[in-house]
């Protein structure tokens, strides 16, 4: 048996002391997520830094929220990339598919449960939300067509194109054997098989592109149809959380890629020219968003009602420029730095891999301050001012969230085969 | 059908928050919270001062952001007008929260239970008042209301008062449950000099319909398209120079 484990590809089985030690420490991220979930479960959300807006002087959204976007939108990576190697044909491609469809559906996951997270009445609201839910509330989009239509697609695509892999898997003498069996279902690898694969996740594909572009935008309505707060009543709101969630998925695949590439040794199948392509699609996004956001700045501050310009100084050099600028900051170094990649023609993975980190940085704090400053700044009656700080129940949910993250990405990568095996000629 | 509505006369209201008061004691609201709100203003700098004061109740809106964006239909506006939250469905999302221009949606963060002035569970103050803790609990905010939908059919509601479960939202409900029975909300009723009126808007013989046609009157952020049912008399609406006296003390 354990030379069976030792022929399985890309280390699955094989419990590395490594890896044993990345899962004791995302578990113990997980626990103290846990227990402060524990605590705001039975205690309430004032173990939160969220307050009422107006006579209060807070935020009733904050962290959670913020998060609840950052995970919807890191989930566009993968199953856009997926989708577009399908349609596009990009067969040079195709080893980062696998890894980006599963970035997409462990992120959906984690933003389910940052939903449920932010819930005063979080059972009720598993319940009440299917009982009685009403498509006028752009929440009935962040939930059907987001967290169900969006993730089932996606698992249904994931589950077709690993059926191949699946049966490969199913020939070693493994205990997982079963589990193989049971994801392969009969299927032998034939070219009629082949064939029908292939044009199954082709239209797939075709359907999915709309779906995602429906669901990030529902997600943006939930801010860009409110009349109530400054700077949230756009219709760049919708578009804008489209082109950020393809910036923030892409930073985060291009990560998992070269971690992946450095871990499993993969050099060849990983090649520069996967992250190449990944490197132009993350510049080509930056800009758009970069030309969105000069657009909404001018037109909040052009007309100079009082509100939007009240907002707009608390962000430029008030309380929330020490968030404002670094995020800018970690928009324009990317971007800079792949423009110059892509005109010389040399890619280097580490000026990519700092390019997605600094993207993916700057898409929480441009989510947070979507979210935030409309609240505590925006009030349309002479409230005054208001904060919101987060607590450390706030912190360790979401970084428990991301260990939770994390930590599936790890058990599967043991389980199942992370890239797809290449064809052994001969070997059969 | 009545087609209820408030006015508020500005000329009258002298900042005493009466109404604030008797809506906290009729509705049972926690602590921190107030479904009715008097702002106090100061306008301008000296000489040029003018010190007002402005009460905020919800301002049941014809069209309500609130009850376009509720999830799961727990914040819905009655066929009279009245925009109430049945609190056995609200899921604390706090997206009316969020889509609110004015600020009058609130949570209960914690347990109300533990956040009145006085736990009313702590063992001491029951020992020392025999068990007679709350000292005064409204019975009517435990019944239910109907939705009264035309036609019929509207349900039986729970939305009266305030402090009823942690990890929900409540708000003015312009006492609904005294409404029903054809008296006046507690803040109208406790008003001193009568600054605050209530009655339907489509009787033209009701105190609100008279003193709106005696008064020029505006309604708040009334360009926002949310069409509020409170209105206001005798003063003009909050400007971008307007601060709350808090705020004017705290700048000094």
């Amino acid at each position: 048996m354990t030379t069976q484990i030792e022929k399985l590809p890309y280390g699955i089985g094989r419990l590395t002391a490594g890896w044993s030690l990345l899962v004791g420490l995302l578990l113990v991220f997980i626990s103290l997520g846990a227990y402060a979930y524990y605590r705001q479960f039975t205690e309430g959300e004032v173990v939160t830094g969220l307050r009422n807006i107006g006579t209060m002087g807070g935020a009733t959204w904050g962290l959670y929220v913020a998060f609840v976007i950052y995970f919807v939108g890191v989930s566009f990576a993968g199953i856009t990339v997926a989708a577009l190697i399908r349609l596009l044909n990009l067969s040079h491609l195709r080893p980062v598919s696998r890894m980006a469809e599963l970035l997409t559906i462990i992120s959906l996951i984690l933003a389910a449960f940052s939903i449920l997270a932010d819930l005063g009445q979080p059972l009720r609201g598993i319940v009440n939300l299917l009982r009685y839910a009403r498509p006028q509330s752009p929440f009935f989009g962040t939930f059907t067509l987001v967290i169900s239509g969006y993730l089932f697609a996606s698992l249904v695509y994931f589950y077709l194109a690993g059926r191949r892999d699946a049966a490969l898997m199913a020939q070693y003498e493994t205990p997982f054997r079963w589990f193989y069996r049971l994801w392969a279902a009969g299927y032998q690898d034939t070219p009629a098989e082949r064939e029908r694969h292939r044009r199954t996740s082709f239209w797939l594909a075709i359907a999915i592109l709309p779906l995602l572009v429906t669901a990030h935008s529902t997600l943006g309505f939930v801010f860009g149809l409110q009349i109530g707060r400054p700077a949230w009543f756009s219709a760049l709101q919708a578009p804008a959380f489209v082109i950020m969630a393809g910036v923030s998925g892409v930073g985060l695949l291009i990560i998992i890629a070269a971690v992946l590439r450095r871990i499993l040794n993969e050099r060849e199948h990983l090649s520069v020219a996967v992250f190449q392509w990944l490197g132009r699609f993350l510049m080509v996004l930056i800009l758009a968003y970069l030309y969105f956001m000069i657009v909404e700045l001018l037109t909040s501050t052009y007309t100079g009602h009082h509100h939007e310009v009240r907002l707009t100084q608390a962000m430029l050099w008030g309380e929330y420029a020490w968030i404002y600028w670094p995020s800018v900051t970690s928009l324009l170094i990317p971007v800079v730095l792949l423009i110059r990649q892509a005109l010389t023609h040399q890619w280097r993975i580490g000026l990519l891999v700092a390019s997605g980190v600094l993207v993916n940085l700057a898409a929480v704090g441009k989510r947070y301050l979507i979210v935030v400053p409309s609240q505590t700044q925006g009030s349309l009656l002479p409230y005054g001012s208001g904060s919101y700080v987060p607590t450390w129940v706030e912190y360790s949910i979401v970084l428990g969230l991301f260990a939770l993250g994390a930590l599936l990405y790890a058990l599967f990568m043991k389980l199942f085969p992370i890239m797809p095996i290449p064809e052994r000629g001969g070997e059969h | 059908m009545p087609r209820y509505g408030m006015v508020i006369d500005l000329d009258r209201c002298m900042g005493c928050r009466a109404c604030m008061e008797a809506c906290k004691v009729e509705n049972n609201t926690p602590m921190a919270i107030l479904w009715m709100y008097v702002f106090r203003f100061e306008d301008g700098e000296y000489p040029n001062t003018h010190i007002w004061f402005m009460p905020r109740p919800c301002m049941h809106c014809d069209n309500a952001p609130c009850v376009k964006v509720c999830p799961v239909g727990a914040r819905f506006k009655r066929e009279d007008g009245l925009v109430l939250t049945d609190y056995d469905r609200c899921i604390g999302c706090r997206f009316c929260e969020v889509a609110c221009p004015y600020g009058v949606n609130y949570f209960n963060w914690k347990d109300p239970k533990k956040n009145y002035y006085l736990d009313w569970d702590d063992e001491d103050l029951n020992r020392v008042t025999n068990g007679a803790v709350p000292p005064y609990k409204n019975p009517d905010l435990e019944r239910r209301y109907s939705e009264e939908r035309a036609g019929g059919g509207g349900q039986l509601r729970t939305t009266a008062g305030g402090g009823h479960y942690k990890g929900v939202i409540e708000k003015c409900t312009f006492c609904v449950h005294l409404v029903e029975r054809g008296r006046y909300p507690a803040c109208v009723d406790n008003c001193p000099v009568r600054a605050l009126l209530f009655g339907d808007l489509d009787d033209p013989e009701s105190e609100v319909s008279k003193r709106l046609k005696k008064k020029p009157h505006f309604r708040l952020l009334e360009e926002y398209g949310t069409e509020p049912r409170v209105y206001y008399v005798g003063g003009h609406p909050p400007g971008a120079e307007t601060h709350q006296l808090e705020e004017v003390i705290a700048r000094v």
